[in-house]
C-alpha cells in the first residue's frame, strides 16, 4: 500500500542510540564528574547519550562517517564545545567530505547560534577550501561577485544581518570576505543601503571607514582629497537627517583626525556651524553634545596646528582657539551634556 | 540613602548556579569553568563567598577543579586547564585535541582556586606558561586552544591574567601582544577585536586590561580618547551600552566600568547613575539580567555586580578591574608568585 502525503506527519521518533544497530560495536564513555561537581547542568537524556558515544569515538579519534554525524548532533546541542570543532575540522579533512553539504550545515545552525564564535570561523575555512582566495582575484570584481560561492556568501550575510543589522560576529566576517576576495565596491553599496535603512546603524557607519580605507594600514594609508571631501560631505547630510546621532560625527571627526586633520576646521566647521545657525536645524544641532564635543576637537586640532606653523607660528590665534574649545566644554558640562559634566570640565583642563 | 543591592537574593542565586543549571545551560557546558569564576567572584564582591559556602564544599570545589588539569604528557599546546568535565576522563583520551587545555579555562580555573583559598600547589605553573607560549601567534594575539582560528584580543587578556596571576611572563611575547592591541584602536577612540572591526565595551576591557597587566598602558597612542569613547558608552537615565547607538547592557556595567577604572576615569563617571541602573538589572529570584525585566543568568549577575562595586566603593569590597578578582585575593595572589620565585 501506497502512504501519501508522507511530508506531513512528523518523523519517527529516533532510536536512544544504544539500540541503533550502527552504534552496537561502541562502548559508551560516561561524564566523570567527580563527587563535587561545580555548576552542573541538568542534561537531557538525550544529550548525556550522545556525549557518552562522542567521548568513545574522539578519545580514540576515530575517523568515520558516523562520527562526523554525531559530532554535527552534538554541536547542535552545545556549539561551545572547542575540542568537538577541532575533531569535526579532522573529520571533514580526513573523510573528504562535501565541503558545500558542510556549508549547507553551518548554515543551518548558524540561524540557531548567530552569536557563536567557532561557527564563523569554521564558515570561513570551507568558503576558502571551495574558492581559493589567489583563483578568485584573477577575475574582475563583477565576475567575483557572480561566483556562486560569493554571491551564496553574500546572501547568507544579507539575511544575517537583516535579521540582526548590528551582528557583529556577521560584519566581522563581511569584512574578512569582502577584504579576502577584493570586493570592494559593491561593499561601498552595501555600506549606502544599511545608512539609509538606518542612519543609527554604528555597524554600517564603521564598515564605511573599512572601505574607503579599503582595508589599508590606517597609520601609512593616504586618503586623496577627492574621496575626503566626498565622505564629510556624506556625514554632513546624514548629520541634517539626525543631528544626535553619535555614529556620523564619530565616522567624520575620527577620520579627519586620522587622514586629514587639517580639513576638520577648513572644511567640516564651516558646514557643521552654518547648519548650527540655520533656522531649520539650529535646535538640534546646539543641543546633541556630539556638536560641541565636535567643536572642541576642531578647535583643538587647530590650535595646535597654529601653534606649529613653522614659518609664521601664531601664539595668540592659537590661544584664542583654544578658548573657544574651553568655551565648547563649559557648554557641554553645564548644559548639553551633564551626565559626562566631571568628564567635560577634566577635559577643559586638557586644553592648554 | 542610595538603595542596596538585594545580597541576600544574589547569594541565595550564586549558590543555585553552583549546585545546578537548568539544561538551558547545555550550550555552556564546555565553559562550567568560567560559569565556576563568575559564580564565586559574584559571591565575593558582595563580601559573603567565605560565609557562604562551607569548608568542606569548598574543598570539594577545589577538587573539581584540579581534576579538570591537563595531565603531563600531552604536548606543550594542550597543558592548562579545560573547560569542563565534559572531554572525557583524561587517561581514555588518546587522540589529545579531544582533551585540550583552553587560555580562557587556565585563567577562570586560577581565579576560582584563588577565590577558594587554595594556595596553586597543585597548577603545573610550567605547563600553563608553556601552552601559552605554543598558542601566541605570530601577530601577537593568542588562540584559545590548538587546532583553531579563533583569535582574538579575548584570549591576551586571558594569557596576560594567566601571567600575572603565576608570576611568570616567560609564555607571552609582551611587544608582540601590545603591537597586535595598538592595531584594534578604532577611529573613533574605542577598541576592538582586530583591525577595522567595531568598537566594543567588551574587547576595550580586554586590551585595555591586558596592556595594564603588562605594564604597557602608556603605549596607547590617546588614552584621553579612549576614555572619551568609554564615557560616551552611558547613555543618561540608563547604563553601559556595549557599542554606540545600542541599548544599554548590565555586563558593561563591568566591560566599559572596569576599562575606566582602568584608564583612571573613576571620578569623571556618572557611578550614580551606573549602580542605579543596576538595581533595575536586579531580578526578583536574584543575580541581574541583562536588561531589567529579564531572565538572570550567572555571567550578567556576576558582571553586573562587580561593575555596581566600582560605583560603591563604600559599600562593597574592592574589587580589581584588571583581574576580576577582590583586591584581597589580589594581594594573597601576588605574596604567592614571589613565594614562588624566591623558591
Amino acid at each position: 500500500m501506497r502512504i501519501e502525503a508522507t511530508d506531513d506527519l512528523p518523523p519517527p521518533p529516533e532510536l536512544p542510540m544504544s539500540q541503533q544497530p550502527e552504534w552496537s560495536d561502541v562502548t559508551p564513555l560516561p561524564q566523570d564528574d567527580g563527587d563535587s561537581p561545580i555548576c552542573p547542568i541538568a542534561y537531557t537524556d538525550e544529550y548525556r547519550e550522545r556525549m557518552d558515544y562522542l567521548r568513545a569515538v574522539m578519545a580514540k579519534g576515530e575517523v568515520s562517517r558516523r562520527a562526523l554525524a554525531l559530532t554535527a548532533r552534538v554541536i547542535e546541542a552545545n556549539p561551545g564545545h572547542y575540542t568537538v570543532w577541532v575533531y569535526r575540522k579532522r573529520l571533514v579533512e580526513d573523510l573528504a567530505a562535501d565541503i558545500a553539504a558542510e556549508l549547507d550545515w553551518v548554515c543551518d545552525i548558524s540561524e540557531m547560534y548567530p552569536k557563536n564564535y567557532q561557527l564563523w570561523h569554521h564558515r570561513e575555512t570551507l568558503v576558502t577550501r571551495l574558492l581559493p582566495p589567489a583563483a578568485a582575484l584573477d577575475l574582475p570584481e563583477d565576475r567575483r561577485i557572480a561566483h556562486p560561492t560569493i554571491r551564496r556568501e553574500l546572501q547568507f550575510l544579507g539575511r544575517a544581518i537583516g535579521e540582526d543589522s548590528k551582528n557583529f560576529h556577521a560584519w566581522s566576517y563581511r569584512q574578512w570576505l569582502v577584504a579576502t576576495y577584493a570586493i570592494w565596491d559593491q561593499e561601498l553599496a552595501f555600506v549606502d543601503t544599511m545608512i539609509n535603512e538606518d542612519v543609527r546603524n554604528n555597524s554600517a557607519w564603521n564598515q564605511r571607514y573599512f572601505v574607503v580605507l579599503r582595508g589599508r594600514d590606517p597609520a601609512s594609508a593616504a586618503l586623496d582629497d577627492a574621496l575626503v571631501l566626498r565622505e564629510i560631505d556624506y556625514a554632513v547630510e546624514n548629520i541634517k537627517l539626525a543631528p544626535n546621532n553619535e555614529s556620523p560625527w564619530s565616522y567624520v571627526v575620527g577620520m579627519l583626525l586620522r587622514h586629514a586633520p587639517a580639513r576638520l576646521y577648513t572644511d567640516l566647521l564651516p558646514r557643521i556651524t552654518a547648519l548650527a545657525a540655520a533656522a531649520d536645524y539650529r535646535a538640534a544641532m546646539t543641543t546633541t553634545p556630539f556638536y560641541w564635543s565636535a567643536l572642541v576637537d576642531i578647535y583643538e586640532q587647530h590650535a595646535a596646528a597654529a601653534a606649529a606653523a613653522a614659518a609664521a607660528a601664531q601664539p595668540e590665534r592659537a590661544a584664542e582657539l583654544l578658548d573657544q574649545a574651553r568655551a565648547a566644554c563649559d557648554a557641554l558640562s553645564t548644559e548639553h551634556d551633564p551626565v559626562r559634566g566631571a568628564y567635560w570640565a577634566f577635559r577643559k583642563t586638557t586644553l592648554v | 540613602m542610595a538603595p542596596e543591592l538585594a545580597t541576600a537574593a544574589h547569594v541565595r542565586y550564586f549558590k543555585h548556579c553552583l549546585n545546578l543549571l537548568p539544561a538551558e545551560a547545555t550550550s555552556q557546558d564546555a565553559t562550567r569553568m568560567t560559569l565556576a569564576h563568575l559564580c564565586l567572584v559574584g559571591l565575593a564582591a558582595l563580601g559573603r563567598l567565605e560565609d557562604s559556602l562551607s569548608e568542606k564544599e569548598r574543598a570539594g570545589m577545589i577538587e573539581w577543579i584540579y581534576a579538570q588539569q591537563i595531565p603531563a604528557g600531552r604536548g606543550a599546546a594542550y597543558g592548562g586547564f579545560r573547560g569542563g568535565s565534559l572531554f572525557g576522563p583524561h587517561e581514555a583520551c588518546e587522540y589529545a585535541p579531544a582533551d585540550s587545555g583552553n587560555v580562557a579555562a587556565t585563567y577562570s580555573a586560577l581565579c576560582a582556586l584563588l577565590l577558594l583559598g587554595d594556595d596553586l600547589a597543585r597548577v603545573d605553573r610550567a605547563a600553563a606558561v608553556a601552552a601559552l607560549r605554543q598558542l601566541q601567534q605570530p601577530s601577537g594575539t593568542f588562540a584559545p586552544h590548538p587546532g583553531t582560528t579563533e583569535l582574538d584580543p579575548r584570549f591576551i587578556y586571558c594569557a596576560c591574567a594567566v601571567s600575572a596571576i603565576l608570576g611568570d611572563w616567560s609564555g607571552v611575547d609582551r611587544d608582540a601582544a601590545t603591537r597586535y592591541i595598538l592595531g584594534c584602536c578604532s577611529y573613533d577612540g574605542g577598541m576592538t577585536q582586530a583591525p577595522f572591526h567595531e568598537s566594543h565595551g567588551g574587547h576595550l576591557y580586554c586590551c585595555v586590561a591586558s596592556l595594564s597587566l603588562m605594564g604597557r598602558l602608556d603605549a596607547l597612542p590617546d588614552r584621553r580618547r579612549t576614555l572619551q569613547w568609554a564615557l560616551f558608552r552611558h547613555a543618561a537615565g540608563s547604563g553601559y551600552q556595549g557599542r554606540a547607538n545600542k541599548t544599554a547592557d548590565v555586563c558593561y556595567s563591568f566591560w566599559v566600568g572596569a576599562a575606566i577604572e582602568i584608564l583612571g576615569g573613576h571620578a569623571l563617571a556618572d557611578t550614580a547613575g551606573v549602580a542605579d541602573f543596576g538595581l533595575q538589572c536586579e531580578a526578583a529570584i536574584g543575580g541581574m539580567a541583562k536588561w531589567p525585566s529579564y531572565r538572570p543568568d550567572p555571567l550578567h549577575a556576576a558582571l553586573g555586580i562587580v561593575g555596581y562595586s566600582f560605583c560603591r566603593p563604600d559599600a562593597l569590597p574592592r574589587m580589581s578591574p584588571e583581574l576580576l578578582l577582590p583586591d584581597r585575593v589580589v594581594r594573597r595572589m601576588r605574596a604567592l608568585a614571589d613565594d614562588v620565585t624566591r623558591r
